[in-house]
């Protein structure tokens, strides 16, 4: 078997220019689908990492009723022992902290004007140990030492309340049993998320205000902050067990469950790949075929001689399937030695792509080099020239021995 | 003596166009375990077309072969494969040695096809390179020797595997005079020495003073078949009936 194994790579090497070429083509296919897979995955690690930050958290737990029945009230579905369950969550490895949270709706006044808010209440130094920290465009985050109750609101929300930072508000709401209740507030910040429709409800305010606000002591939910994105899974097993023996029943949700904007650009960059992959898979496929071919008729009287002297029609299948697979090896080889030193360049180049609508900071062109995407182009690849060589190789199988040795 | 190869009545048609060449034409030809045989003619005599039905591959259109008793028309492609693999061994008119191996994995080769060890198949391939007087050119690739060492390569690829009929189709062709003539007399030692029955075929009139049995083809008939013992005798055998006979064959 190895001297058959050395006769596929010596055949690889018979017509170097023809082979040179074949490696290019292969080798540039794997190589551009490195460099575009690394790409893709550098952005959408990025938005992953932007999404989690941006306050979504890595692991957020829930009253599992809030899963099954839309709330009647505000916080009718919340968490009662919050303290509890962030208690026994912050004492596992690798969460960095827990960060309660309350949604919450109603109007908001400024004595001449009232609109519609969506608010949220957090507790500030949770948030900002968890690095949650808003984007703020004026004026500072939240802060529960000041007398004053502080609220940030969003730019879109200050235009249509004409209120700056230092303003009075008042916000009102229906409490936790029913009836309407306001709280005045003191605009601390302005701030703007990126999205012009949330920008004109949004208001975020403490925690505390907010439960003095819907006269509750619950809350929505606790956002879980991990060291690590990787460890989430981890930290999930971990929890479940860990929060089962509450009074409350409580449900966890993955941040993957929860990211529908990040699931949506990763499945449309995953689809853009995956048509990448489909396009230099048939690229080498049809390329291939006809060098191996050629290659094939070139070698017709010598194919004919080893059927003469009995080598089995199998072995002769086997051999140029084995030269299609030698010659694919070395091309992802190559491929990805040429994709991975072009990603590293491009990385220490720092190139940065125009900013996208919405966006004032270019993106950042980065490779990143993903073992997955190395294996997965070259197996592509190697697969692509060995269905490539099944022609040529039945062909060669089903040549007519006497036919074959009076080639010239 | 026992016969190893027994041909009743062969024909072999080819079509072409809308017609039928006849290649073959109802030959009849029994050849003895150890002989020393060559088919002479002309080009288009059928000379190839015999010793390709003899070697088993190619398969007659009417008539038989046998082969050590073996009717090999009866056989399958997988039986006919593996019993050229083990009983017959072939040198080509265009040597035919796999240009990617050194002379020695080219001997090493048919060994390789019957599953030997590999320190079996070196040991052989090495005794077959000597026995042709190759062993300095061992690691010499055939595009590094010349033609007459490719073909004693090709001879000692096709006895390495001590078959019991080593077919060789115009092995001298591309050969000059001397090395042809040397390698007429390589093939007649070995079968002298090893008792391997050869059939080979050739159109060079000088060669077959070397051979002891001629069969003569023209037209795809046997037209004649002379066993002499000297090259004297094959002169006399040129010469007599079995020249007329090609001759007059020939043209009618």
């Amino acid at each position: 078997m190895s001297k058959f194994l050395l006769l596929a790579f010596r055949n690889v090497f018979r017509n170097r220019r023809r082979t040179v070429m074949t490696l290019v083509m292969v080798a540039g296919g794997v190589a551009g689908l490195l460099l575009a897979g690394g790409y893709f995955r550098s952005m959408t690690d990025g938005l992953r990492e932007n999404t989690i930050r941006n306050g979504l958290g890595h692991i957020q737990i829930f009253n599992a009723e809030h899963f099954q029945r839309d709330e009647i009230r505000v916080l009718d579905t919340g968490i009662d022992d919050w303290r509890q369950a962030s208690t026994r969550v912050s004492s596992i490895a690798h969460v960095r902290g827990v960060a309660p949270r309350i949604e919450f709706y109603g109007m908001v006044s400024n004595g001449q004007k009232s609109s519609v808010y969506m608010g949220s209440a957090v507790d500030p130094n949770a948030e900002r140990s968890l690095g949650f920290t808003p984007n703020l465009i004026e004026g500072r985050d939240l802060d529960q030492s000041g007398e004053e109750v502080g609220a940030l609101i969003g730019k879109g929300l200050a235009r249509s309340m004409n209120a700056k930072v230092g303003d009075g508000l008042t916000l009102l709401a229906v409490t936790s049993d029913g009836a309407l209740n306001g709280i005045d507030v003191q605009v601390a910040g302005i701030v703007q998320t990126g999205a012009a429709e949330l920008d004109a409800r949004y208001m975020r305010i403490p925690l505390v205000s907010a439960q003095r606000l819907l006269q509750s002591n619950r809350v929505t939910n606790l956002v879980v902050g991990l060291d690590s994105t990787s460890n989430t899974d981890r930290v999930y097993r971990e929890l479940v067990p860990r929060l089962a023996g509450l009074p409350q029943r409580l449900e966890l949700r993955k941040w993957i469950d929860l990211a529908t904007y990040y699931k949506q650009v990763r499945n449309m960059f995953d689809g853009i790949f995956l048509f990448m992959g489909v396009i230099v898979f048939f690229m080498v496929l049809m390329s291939s075929v006809n060098t191996l071919l050629m290659s094939m008729f070139e070698r017709t009287r010598e194919i004919g001689s080893m059927l003469a002297m009995g080598t089995p029609h199998f072995w002769i299948v086997a051999m140029f399937m084995a030269e299609a697979g030698v010659l694919g090896l070395f091309g992802a080889v190559i491929g990805v030695l040429v994709g991975n030193l072009a990603g590293s360049l491009i990385n220490w180049l720092d190139f940065r792509l125009p900013p996208p609508p919405g966006f004032t900071v270019g993106i950042p062109f980065h490779v990143v080099h993903v073992p997955a995407i190395m294996i997965g182009a070259s197996l592509l690849v190697i697969v692509s020239l060995i269905l490539a060589s099944t022609l040529p190789a039945l062909r060669a199988s089903r040549l007519r021995i006497t036919e074959a040795l009076a080639h010239v | 003596m026992d016969s190893l190869v027994m041909a009743e009545r062969v024909s072999r048609s080819f079509p072409l166009d809308h017609s039928e060449v006849r290649a073959l034409n109802e030959v009849n030809l029994q050849v003895a375990t150890g002989e020393f045989l060559a088919i002479a003619g002309p080009s288009g005599s059928g000379k190839t077309t015999l010793l390709n039905l003899i070697g088993c591959i190619d398969s007659p259109t009417s008539g038989r072969i046998l082969l050590d008793g073996r009717d090999t028309s009866r056989l399958t492609r997988k039986q006919t494969a593996e019993l050229r693999r083990q009983r017959i061994g072939f040198v080509f008119q265009s040597f035919n040695l796999i240009p990617v191996f050194t002379a020695l994995e080219n001997v090493e080769y048919p060994l390789l096809l019957c599953e030997m060890s590999a320190k079996e198949r070196r040991k052989r391939a090495a005794e077959a390179l000597e026995c042709v007087g190759l062993s300095p050119r061992a690691a010499q690739r055939p595009d590094l020797l010349s033609g007459g060492e490719r073909q004693r390569v090709a001879v000692a690829r096709a006895i390495v595997h001590r078959p019991a009929l080593v077919l060789a189709d115009e092995p001298t062709a591309n050969l000059d005079t001397q090395n042809a003539t040397q390698l007429i007399d390589l093939m007649r030692e070995l079968n002298r020495n090893l008792g391997l029955t050869f059939i080979f075929s050739t159109h060079d009139q000088r060669l077959l003073e070397h051979t002891p049995r001629i069969v003569r083809l023209c037209d795809g008939r046997v037209v004649s078949d002379s066993t002499v013992g000297t090259p004297g005798d094959v002169q006399a055998a040129m010469k007599g009936d079995g020249h007329e006979q090609v001759l007059a064959a020939c043209l009618s």
